[in-house]
């Protein structure tokens, strides 16, 4: 097989600076999501496996902000 | 403390609140540049002034270059229409280009009693990559020109 030329990419300041962009939306995305979900009364675990990540994760990263904005958060499903 | 002393605490403040604002855990250095410019230094505002940047024209510009760089993969900003979420309570860290802003403008000077206002906007200006420099680019700044009216301002105090 001859050797192909790399060829770059359109532009590659662009593609780094969408990764950091698609990173910011979806911090912003996930705030508002595990908000919505919280008030809806789904319990952390829930909320959790929903993610892919550990419980642990989303309690250490949410709970105090969705505290000191006052939502009723679940222990449990119930 | 310094006035220095001051005016960087004044600026670290100021770009928490915009962090918590803008629903970031972390400042980054375009919180800082917005703080620059709505801390409104002598030293800092001849620099900006000239080329149109207050704190208003840095934010549209960094809004700009969010939604310039989702559009580059074909995502948009209101991709989502979920309501805003909460504010974090709590003090954000500071992010990496955030910190590459201060050990930047700090390694300008030989001493640390050198550091003056224009430092930390040289700071910011020194980056050639990231948010900062193409929210300048798209907002039409020459980062170059800034990056010599700063240094200018800094070697010819007024």
């Amino acid at each position: 097989m001859p050797d192909d030329p790399i060829i770059p990419p359109p532009d590659t300041a662009d593609a780094l600076a969408a990764v950091a962009a698609l990173r910011r939306l979806a911090d912003q995305l996930e705030d508002a999501a595990v908000e919505q979900a919280m008030r809806g009364g789904w319990s952390w675990p829930r909320v959790a496996e929903a993610l892919g990540v550990t419980r642990q994760a989303v309690y250490k990263k949410h709970a105090r902000r969705l505290i000191a904005a006052g939502v009723e958060l679940r222990r449990r499903q119930g | 403390m310094s006035p220095f002393d001051r005016y960087l605490h004044a600026v670290l403040v100021r770009a928490e609140h915009e962090a918590r604002e803008d629903g970031s855990s972390t400042v980054e250095a375009g919180h800082l540049l917005l703080a620059i410019a709505g801390e409104g230094h002598a030293d800092t505002r001849r620099v900006l002034e000239p080329a149109g940047l207050d704190r208003a024209a840095v934010r549209a510009a960094l809004d700009r270059e969010f939604e310039h760089s989702l559009s580059a993969v074909g995502v948009s900003r209101a991709a989502h229409t979920l309501p805003r979420p909460s504010g974090r309570p709590a003090h954000p860290g500071m992010g990496t280009s955030a910190k590459l802003v201060l050990e930047r403008g700090f390694a300008a000077v030989p001493r640390k009693k050198d550091l003056r206002p224009g430092h930390l906007l040289l700071g910011v200006l020194t980056a050639e990559v990231g948010t900062v420099p193409r929210a300048l680019a798209l907002a039409g700044s020459d980062r170059a020109a800034l990056l010599a009216a700063v240094r200018q301002a800094l070697t010819d105090p007024t």
